[in-house]
């Protein structure tokens, strides 16, 4: 079978891509759906972390992934990949960043290169579901406020105490029985003596 | 019981509490609590009357959503109507007050003079003096919880609880109960305790700070010899006791302790033990509750907390209040010198 593997064409995304394209529709058609595109996607690379509507933003994700992913790729003297940077990022300066900044904070990562947030919605009201898009990596505090890894929350520090308690009781019972066992191996050596003594007069 | 009660509140309104009432016959522990709750708002409305005019401070607000300025009335305002100016968020989930980066203050105690306030929850990035007045409110409550939960028969005298210590893995209370000489309670009574705790939490009492003269603290615990008896010392530094107060329950505490009541989620009343004293002391013998609890919304898996609830049945190694029986204490001399 003479057919190219697929996979060393075309880099593989870490994000999940829908069978079909988003049409993204608006007064000029397909090009108009490039341009938005392209300008998320530019936005992106600028700020790093941008809020949109869901639909436009998981469309420039798969965009913004694939461009990373072959800069990673090919590097900079590739002729192809610099056309492809040359044509989605519509300020220039933003290709300097990409091959010397992301290419960089990227190269060894077995993670996607964005994340894509649920941005809180109003409750009462009409309108689409906002995200919050944002490349991994980026100097802004994080969105998520998951702090439970820190130590010194009250049920940490209950775990930890407890966990070295039981820690503190095993090695008593290893050090007991390490006594134990070295104890009956005298004894029985004593013995051995015992015996082996009246054999010798 | 009435006819006293009206006396003393007018000495105590007269701020003429000097000479204190011989009580005439035994109270229960029902009057006693009801007679201390008494004494206990009336000398509060008279720490507040005593503010007169209102006067204004400037209170600078640091944290989400975000710094802003409140001004609020000297000797009057807490912390926790500065949370109520914020948001419910802050009024449910604040649990001390920082006072100026470096005072941590009651969440229900008066605001004195322009200052700058943070409120800490359970989650900030360094919870140790919040862990410490959650660990403390926990054995405060136990306190109460252990006055209501035996019957009329049973006469229960709080002595004492220690300073927080979270890694020993139990809040403690220990108790007086002069006419149980060998309990030990069963599976069904420590769950009857755990649910009177529950009830109390649910009530979502807020943790009310006063502090009063020493003349008043002893009248006010003169049913109670273990607590008369540690006062003084208590006293002796400003003549000052410092006393909390939970729906109707009165107890001396160092504090600070947390905001409300409802802040304490899970629990688990583990254990019961007796201690000993020697022979020759006042008190023979006390009895250790002993408990361990989370605040609320701390998501713990059951099997997690049943680790932790199994740790706290062990008897706690805090130091006893009362001094040890003598034998115990040659046995162990013995026992060293070997």
């Amino acid at each position: 079978m003479n057919q190219a593997d697929v996979s060393k064409l075309v880099s593989k995304l870490r994000v999940k891509v829908l069978p079909r394209h988003r049409n993204l529709p608006g007064p000029k058609g397909p090009e108009g759906r490039i341009d938005k595109l392209r300008k998320t996607v530019t936005g992106l690379i600028k700020f790093e972390r941008i809020e949109l509507n869901y639909n436009r933003a998981d469309e420039a994700r798969q965009y913004a992934e694939r461009l990373i992913s072959e800069a990673i790729r090919h590097g900079d003297c590739h002729k192809p990949t610099m056309d492809t940077a040359d044509f989605w990022l519509l300020e220039k300066e933003l290709v300097h960043k990409l091959f010397k900044v992301l290419v960089p904070r990227y190269e060894s990562t077995n993670l996607s290169y964005t994340r894509l947030y649920n941005a809180p919605r109003p409750q009462y009201g009409r309108s689409l579901d906002k995200v919050v898009l944002e490349l991994r990596g980026n100097p802004y505090p994080d969105l998520l406020n998951n702090k439970s890894n820190n130590r010194l929350l009250i049920q940490n520090v209950l775990l930890d105490a407890a966990k070295n308690e039981y820690r503190q009781t095993k090695i008593a019972e290893m050090a007991k029985n390490i006594g134990k066992v070295g104890a009956t191996q005298n004894t029985d050596s004593k013995i051995n003596e015992a015996h082996e003594k009246p054999n010798i007069s | 019981m009435r006819r006293q009660i009206l006396c003393l509140s007018t000495k105590v309104t007269q701020n003429s509490c000097t000479k204190a009432l011989p009580l005439t016959r035994f109270l229960s522990s029902q009057e006693a609590i009801d007679r201390r709750y008494h004494l206990f708002t009336l000398e509060k409305k008279r720490q507040l009357d005593n503010v007169g005019r209102i006067e204004k401070i400037e209170v600078q607000y640091k944290g989400v959503p975000k710094s802003c300025t409140l001004i609020m009335n000297k000797g009057i305002s807490t912390p926790y109507d500065c949370a109520r100016h914020l948001s419910e968020w802050h009024v449910e989930s604040s649990a001390l007050a920082l006072l100026d980066g470096s005072v941590y203050w009651d969440m229900h105690r008066p605001l004195t003079e322009n200052c700058t306030l943070e409120l800490q929850n359970f989650s900030v990035a360094e919870p140790q003096q919040v862990n410490k007045a959650f660990w403390r409110t926990c054995s405060f409550v136990l306190g109460a919880c252990a006055t209501i939960a035996f019957k009329d028969t049973v006469p229960v005298k709080l002595h004492s609880f220690p300073g927080p210590d979270i890694r020993s893995g139990s809040f403690i209370y220990d108790v007086d109960l002069p006419t149980l000489s060998d309990w030990k309670p069963t599976q069904q009574e420590l769950i009857t305790l755990a649910a009177e705790y529950i009830k109390l939490t649910r009530l979502n009492e807020p943790l009310e700070r006063l502090e009063v003269g020493e003349e008043l603290a002893l009248e006010m615990f003169v049913e109670n010899e273990h607590k008369t008896k540690q006062i003084p010392s208590i006293a002796r530094h400003n003549g000052k006791v410092t006393l909390y107060k939970v729906g109707k329950h009165v107890d001396i505490s160092k504090g600070p302790m947390i905001s409300t009541t409802g802040q304490i989620g899970r629990l688990s009343i583990a254990s019961v033990h007796k201690i000993n004293g020697s022979a020759e002391g006042d008190v023979k013998q006390l009895y250790r509750f002993q408990g361990v609890a989370l605040p609320t919304g701390v998501m713990m898996n059951h099997f997690t907390f049943s680790i932790l609830a199994q740790r706290a049945k062990k008897l706690n190694p805090v130091k006893s209040p009362i001094p040890k029986p003598v034998e115990a204490e040659e046995k162990e001399e013995i026992a060293m010198k070997g």
